[in-house]
């Protein structure tokens, strides 16, 4: 069997960005977006300086991180290797973008799906090399068939020394460099100055290195003199959904918990408000998952074409389970069938901690956003999904009239939540990562996500802390509240914040 | 069975491969190009495998001058062409292209461009125009310029072309019309490389074999731009893989410059001290090649004219040559020209050991085209192939003749034997050619004038310096009668026609041009794809314009049918040139033209076309391109047969020579030459090299002239051999300290083409910014802060601009690439909104757009704003993300014609200071009354002819258009 790759030839290149145009033409590509594209670099000092090239395209990955997290099927490993995609089957979700570790791909404003370096499969299918290969006047673009020993790819690749970019995104990827600067691949080693680019406006949309510090600085060793825009792809919907999931997860952790602990006979509280909190919030973040879809009316894909080893899928059943037992749990508060109620207590807990929780593995299927990849990811989503939970339990209790251990329980919750998401935050800031997490956090601590994470931090958990101490040790429920509604909005910023810092690390 | 086996195996179906396997080829065989089937990309996108049908045909590219191979696939459904691909029966592009070759679709397709006959409605430059149509333009133009030529106005009618993309067509039709009314772009090009060249060798160009160089040295940035970008980049980087060093001098850091291994960032204007100081270190090595310049220099007259000391043998050439440059040390150079010596000991040996025969060179535009006496720079750097023995050799550099092939047209007229001193002054004797950018200033100072001026895909008052001096001639009726610009696209000139006639790019028209890639002769053809089509489907087309998109016509139908308007009845002797061959009376047609170039002036194109059953002009519309047979080695060493001798009825003069009675090399009279002379040459036959008669090159002396006998007789004998002429820029002449710089406006981007490009929408999204390169340690010491507003004060004028710090040029020096500054005067209608700003002019008496009368006297330029997403039907003309509409520096630069090449000396001596707060982006101001100044200043450093034998210009010199030789008496 085929396993088609490209080599591209550095030291024969001569970044005239034919290729870039080609492929514009090839597939009708639209302004503002790439499929492939000629990143430049310039190292040195005069007169000792140079400009370096790197092409940079999909690199139909072996273990395609975009294969595994498109939910519906539309991005696919094809048997000769490729990574190729079907726009029918694509409802925009933008997943894809932050799992990819290389920036390949983008959303078509066109077409509204996402779109990428398809290796021209539908020239491959007639023998034809893709227009960038056919077109290079130095032929530095090779492209052909690896398991084919007489290919010259093959030849090459037998003879002289390749890279490939990100290799330790564990992604074997399939398109190899000769005679290229390491630095060239490398997005982290390389800035855009603030006077911008050779003969190219600037944008926020160009990638670079989101902040400066002295161990980020040390690292670069080139200007980035080249390059093409790459919007972020998850932004205010998505943060928000974090907080919404949260809130729905953990209303019915804590009812849950409080049904354990006896209270299940709480009706109003317990049996109706905490399942109506928990299905609202759920129906919301439904309602900004579909929102952030660039094909919303597609939505119901993940159910109709679902590819179950995407977090995505898992995560909206698990939504959907949620949502079935909320629904009984309701149904048993409004008829006033405490036996549902109570039996709904366990399944709610863990459906609660499943909806909290599965963005973790979620945003582990995201190889190109390292930020996310922390072990803490889950416990941390529980933790908020606790206090988030206790926050919207506690914010309206003063209008039911509940036992006083109810209101305990959930003041300590909050407590608890908050406490743990201080401490888990303070770890993960503090450990030592990669340089794309160090980068990472460095935007969400001291760079442009700053204000919104120390509000997350000093206001969120910090302050709603200290005053659910004080709220849970006097029992005061007020002071419970006002600690409830400073918790929602610190999470909201935090979240927002840890979103974008996490795509603000350079891919290319 | 999984979607992505569905997928694979659905599209695999009933879809035959090419090839076996998994093997993969870059074009379909051309046996099936008439009917070939590929899928559609955007439909594979949604999973289905929709066949599409094309036509593939070919043509060759309208961007840059290379015009390489383009194969256009027009679909047989829509009947529109779907995208260009190369030609890989292109001899010199094989089948690959730069990123402008594809982006032509662009130009194709463009919303916004000029589909019909425009004429002007209102004031010149007010920007109303009505739609005519092409009767009415042609008896219009036709019938004003027959009146010119019966009221013996010859002289008032111009022609003005930018890069022209064919090479023989228009000077036909300029012959047969009378009249020497060429006017070209050359001296905002390469007049200065072309003199440098033609001293040695008569032919102007050169044609480096850079594939098979074992030292390719650049003075430009051929991996980027230039004579020809893509063509060449190929060789370059085959002899830099198979072990050649590449050197590239340029102040600035260019991508040639990235990947060369040595880059000499010299100061501008010292190239020629850097090629002399290498000349005299091969001497000084022992490594040159001392057969080669035994035979073939005129070493002879060096040593009888400068050294009457010696005895004129041989061996004193290499003791009288290191006394004639025994300045030209590596360690002066160092100091001269700003690079360490040992680099320059380095590439001196590197070059000694490309001896014999592998050094192969090349200059063009660069410094040649930037300094006051940049004309030795190709000079000097052509001295070097000459001690290494490397010309006409493989991995050698060639004179371009030998490597390009001109055919005869049809129906040849008989030269005209007018002489035009608008564009041949008499004070520019030796100019290559003519004096183009002083038109306006000559109208202006009461030179002539011009009843009808054609611009033909030339944008003078973007591209040329002073601008607003050509802005007020064109605007000025009683010194321009009537100026038609013939363009596909909209530019900052033909805003001020009074006809935009709108005429095809690469796939709407015929072109037939042949150019110096590589070692080897073949010609282009460029054709109009959707008439070719139709006729494949079996329709007759009458004039392109009706198959090209909307009206847009090609030049050469446009001439047949403008000179029969201007001749309706034969009486002024030009429509019979206009006549069918076969059916004298009606109008010749392109078909009948071409196929009898094909058939009787193209060597070995009847048999290759025969071999396949095809007439000459059916294998050019096949193939597109032609290689014509022969080895081009060495051409100078061709023995000369006695026969060869006798017929020409060849005569030997004294030198060895063999001179021809009746050509510019041989007569008494001037009236007995008669007829075509050779575009180059004085129409000798041979010369005696050592008792053997061989074809040797088209200089008087016939072989390389290291001492120059033309520039001694021509009023510069201080010029007579290569020398380095401190440029108007040296450095030595600024004052740092007070802020002056030197300014490089002129380098090339790899993905624009000056006025062409802006309606190629990728190629603007890819560049479009226009910062000022100024390095670090300048920006510190001029003040100029990270991304700061810059003032360039010229001569005449200034300029505001964006700073970009680099490591990447030369501190002292400053540049922009002169892409970018593209204008509109009008929100809707201009220079396409890809890379337009919108402008208003403000003049002295009064302005354009919403510009008005300025107060202080001088022409302003202020950007309303730079570019922005706009309507058209094109979608992504709202998603245009940039902003940056650049500069249009060259207003701001006087004229600086080179008193010998009359090339316009691009660099600038400005001052560079951070911008006034009342200053923004983009301000321009001039002051014309300055320029004219300048202009005069220049003008005082020529010697006017007339030269020997009371003449304007030397016989055997180049010339466009060349008249009769009885034209050339002043």
């Amino acid at each position: 069997m085929a396993r088609y790759a490209f080599l591209i030839d550095h030291d024969t290149c001569i970044g005239c960005h034919a290729c870039t145009i080609a492929c514009k033409s090839e597939h009708d590509v639209p302004l503002g977006v790439n499929r492939t594209w000629v990143k430049y670099i310039e190292k040195g000092e005069f007169p000792d300086s140079r400009r370096f090239y790197s092409v940079n395209r999909c690199n139909h990955c072996e273990d395609a991180p975009c294969v595994s997290i498109c939910p519906t099927n539309a991005l696919f490993s094809r048997k000769d290797g490729i990574v190729d995609f079907n726009d029918s089957n694509c409802i925009g979700c933008k997943s894809c973008m932050n799992a990819c570790p290389y920036d390949a791909l983008y959303i078509n404003p066109e077409t509204q799906t996402a779109h990428k370096c398809n290796f021209c499969t539908h020239r491959v299918e007639l023998s034809l090399e893709p227009s960038c290969v056919v077109v290079c006047p130095t032929q530095s673009i090779i492209a052909g068939d690896i398991e084919d020993p007489n290919s010259k790819i093959s030849q090459m690749l037998g003879r002289y020394d390749t890279k490939v970019r990100a290799p330790e995104q564990g992604t074997k990827p399939h398109v190899f460099y000769k005679g290229v600067d390491e630095a060239a691949l490398d997005p982290m080693r390389t800035k855009i100055l603030e006077d911008g680019m050779i003969w190219a406006d600037t944008t926020k949309h160009h990638p670079t290195v989101p902040v400066s510090t002295p161990s980020i600085d040390k690292n670069i060793v080139a200007r980035t003199a080249y390059t093409t825009n790459h919007p972020m792809a998850w932004k205010g919907k998505v943060s928000s959904y974090l907080v919404t999931k949260g809130i729905a997860g953990g209303a019915l952790m804590v009812a849950g918990l409080l049904s354990l602990m006896g209270h299940s006979d709480e009706r109003a509280f317990v049996g109706v408000y905490a399942p109506t909190a928990a299905l609202f919030f759920a129906a919301v973040t439904g309602l900004l998952l579909i929102l952030d879809l660039k094909q919303p009316t597609r939505f119901h894909y993940i159910f109709t074409r679902p590819q179950w080893g995407s977090w995505l899928v898992k995560g909206s059943f698990i939504l959907l389970a949620m949502g079935l037992v909320g629904s009984l749990w309701w149904l048993g508060g409004v008829f006033d069938l405490s036996g549902l109620v109570r039996a709904m207590a366990v399944p709610g807990i863990i459906f609660g901690a499943g909806t909290a929780g599965y963005t973790a593995w979620l945003f582990a299927q995201c190889e190109g956003r390292d930020l996310w990849q922390t072990p803490l990811m889950l416990p941390v989503l529980l933790a908020q999904a606790v206090s988030a939970g206790a926050a919207a339990l506690i914010i309206p209790i003063a209008a039911f009239d509940v036992d006083p251990a109810v209101e305990n329980i959930v003041l300590w919750s909050l407590f608890g939540g908050l406490v743990a998401q201080a401490v888990l935050v303070a770890i993960e800031v503090t450990s030592h990562g990669s340089v794309s997490v160090e980068m990472a956090t460095a935007a969400m601590m001291r760079g442009e996500y700053r204000g919104r994470f120390w509000f997350g931090v000093t206001v969120g958990m910090v302050g709603a802390g200290a005053l659910a101490l004080v709220a849970a040790a006097q029992g005061n429920i007020a002071l419970g509240a006002v600690a409830g509604v400073m918790a929602l909005a610190g999470l909201g910023a935090y979240e927002d914040a840890f979103v974008r810092a996490g795509q603000s690390v350079p891919l290319s | 069975m999984s979607l992505r086996d569905e997928m694979t195996n659905a599209a695999r179906a009933d879809l035959e491969r090419l090839l076996p396997g998994s093997a993969l080829t870059n074009y379909p065989p051309i046996e099936k190009w008439q009917d070939w089937v590929e899928l559609d990309s955007k439909d594979w996108a949604h999973g289905k495998k929709t066949k599409r049908r094309f036509s593939l045909i070919p043509t060759t590219c309208f961007n840059c001058e290379a015009c390489c191979g383009l194969l256009a696939y027009v679909d047989k459904d829509t009947g529109e062409i779907q995208k260009f691909e190369g030609n890989p029966h292109h001899p010199a592009s094989r089948g690959r292209n730069c990123a402008k070759g594809p982006a032509t679709i662009n130009q194709v397709h463009d919303a916004d461009r000029i589909l019909y006959p425009l004429k002007r409605a209102g004031k010149r430059g007010e920007g109303k125009w009505e739609r005519i149509d092409w009767a009415q333009a042609l008896d219009e133009i036709g019938s004003r310029i027959g009146k010119a030529f019966r009221e013996g106005r010859r002289k008032e009618v111009m022609y003005h072309v930018g890069r022209p993309g064919d090479d023989s067509y228009m000077e036909r039709v300029l012959h047969a019309w009378g009249l020497d009314g060429h006017n070209s772009h050359t001296n905002i090009c390469s007049s200065g490389a072309r003199v440098g060249y033609a001293a040695w060798m008569g032919f102007d160009r050169p044609s480096g074999d850079h594939a098979n160089a074992k030292v390719i040295f650049l003075i430009s940035s051929h991996l980027e731009a230039g004579h020809y970008f893509n063509p060449h980049a190929q060789r370059i980087i085959e002899g830099k893989m198979r072990g050649a060093k590449v050197v590239c001098v340029d102040p600035r850091l260019s991508n040639t410059a990235s990947m060369s291994d040595y880059w000499l960032p010299v100061w501008p204007g010292t190239e020629a001290f850097l090629c002399l100081a290498i000349a005299r270190q091969l001497i000084v090595n022992g490594t040159w090649d001392r057969d080669f310049v035994r035979r073939w220099v005129n070493w002879d007259v060096f040593l009888r004219e400068t050294r009457p000391d010696l005895e004129c043998i041989f061996d004193n050439l290499a003791p009288a040559l290191l006394d004639l440059y025994a300045d030209y040390t590596p360690e002066k150079a160092e100091h001269i020209c700003g690079i360490d010596a040992r680099k320059i000991y380095e590439i001196a040996e590197h070059i000694g050991r490309a001896v014999p025969g592998r050094l192969s060179t090349h200059n063009w535009r660069a410094s040649a085209a930037g300094n006051e006496g940049g004309w030795q720079t190709s000079r000097t750097l052509f001295f070097l192939n000459v001690l290494t023995g490397s010309v006409g050799t493989e991995g050698g550099t060639s004179p371009n003749g030998w490597n390009k092939f001109i055919p005869v047209p049809p129906k040849n007229p008989h030269p005209h034997g007018d002489w035009n001193e608008l564009t041949w002054p008499k004070e520019y004797p030796l100019t290559h050619h003519e004096l183009s950018i002083l038109l306006p200033h000559f109208l202006k100072d009461g030179r002539g004038k011009l009843d009808t001026y054609f611009t033909r895909v030339y944008n003078p008052i973007w591209t040329n310096p002073d601008g607003f001096t050509w802005l007020e001639a064109l605007t000025n009726e009683d010194l321009v009668g009537c100026h038609v610009a013939l363009t596909p696209i909209w530019s900052e000139t033909a805003w001020f026609a009074d006809y935009v006639l709108p005429m095809g790019v690469a796939s709407e028209r015929h072109d037939v041009a042949s150019y110096e890639t590589h070692m080897g002769r073949w010609i282009g053809f460029r054709q109009p794809v959707m008439k070719v089509y139709a006729e494949q489907q079996g329709k007759t087309v009458g004039r392109t314009y009706e198959v090209n998109p909307g009206e847009v016509w090609e030049e050469h139908e446009f001439w047949i049918d403008l000179s029969w308007r201007i001749d309706p009845d034969g009486s002024l002797g030009i429509r019979e040139h206009f006549e069918s061959i076969k059916q004298p009376g009606t109008p010749l047609s392109i078909d009948e033209y071409y196929a009898h170039l094909f058939e009787h002036s193209v060597p070995g194109l009847p048999d290759a076309a025969a071999a396949e059953g095809l007439t000459p002009l059916a294998y050019m519309r096949k193939y597109g391109a032609f290689s014509l047979p022969g080895n081009q080695e060495r051409v100078h060493e061709k023995v000369v047969t006695p026969q060869e001798l006798e017929a020409a009825r060849a005569v030997r003069d004294p030198e060895g020579v063999y001179r021809v009675p009746g050509t510019a090399g041989m007569h008494s009279s001037i009236d007995e030459v008669n007829g075509h002379m050779p575009f180059i040459g004085d129409g000798s036959v041979g010369v005696d090299i050592e008792g053997e008669i061989k074809f040797g090159f088209p200089t008087p002396s016939r072989k390389l002239e290291l001492f120059s006998p033309t520039m001694r007789d021509w009023g510069w004998p201080e010029y007579a051999l290569p020398t380095w002429i401190p440029s108007h820029v040296h450095w030595e002449k600024l004052d740092f300290d007070a802020g002056e710089r030197i300014l490089v406006p002129t380098f090339r981007l790899p993905t624009l083409i000056h006025t062409r490009s802006a309606q190629a929408k990728w190629l603007a999204e890819l560049s479009h910014a226009h910062p000022l390169w100024i390095h670090p340690s300048d920006a510190e010491k001029l003040g100029i802060g990270v991304n700061g507003l810059v003032r360039v004060t010229t001569q005449t004028g200034y300029f505001v601009i964006k700073a970009w710090r680099t490591e990447g040029i030369r501190p002292g020096v400053v540049a922009a690439s002169h892409h970018m500054g593209r204008w509109r005067l009008d929100e809707k209608t201009g220079t396409p909104g890809w890379t337009a700003g919108v402008v208003s002019l403000s003049g002295p008496n009064g302005g354009f757009g919403s510009g008005g009368t300025s107060s202080d006297g001088q022409w302003h330029m202020r950007q309303e704003h730079g570019i922005q997403t706009f309507e058209s039907a094109d979608p992504d003309s709202q998603r245009v993300w940039w902003s940056d509409a650049g500069v249009h520096q060259n207003l701001t630069f006087p004229v600086q014609p080179d008193p010998i090449s009359g090339m316009h000396c691009w660099l600038q001596h400005v001052t560079v200071s951070p911008a006034r707060p009342e200053d923004r982006y983009g301000d321009i101001a001039v002051d014309t009354g300055r320029s004219m100044e300048v202009f005069h200043e220049w003008l005082a450093k020529t010697r006017p002819g007339p030269g020997p034998g009371g003449l304007r210009r030397p016989l055997h010199f180049a010339r466009p258009v060349k008249p009769l030789a009885s034209a050339y008496r002043a």
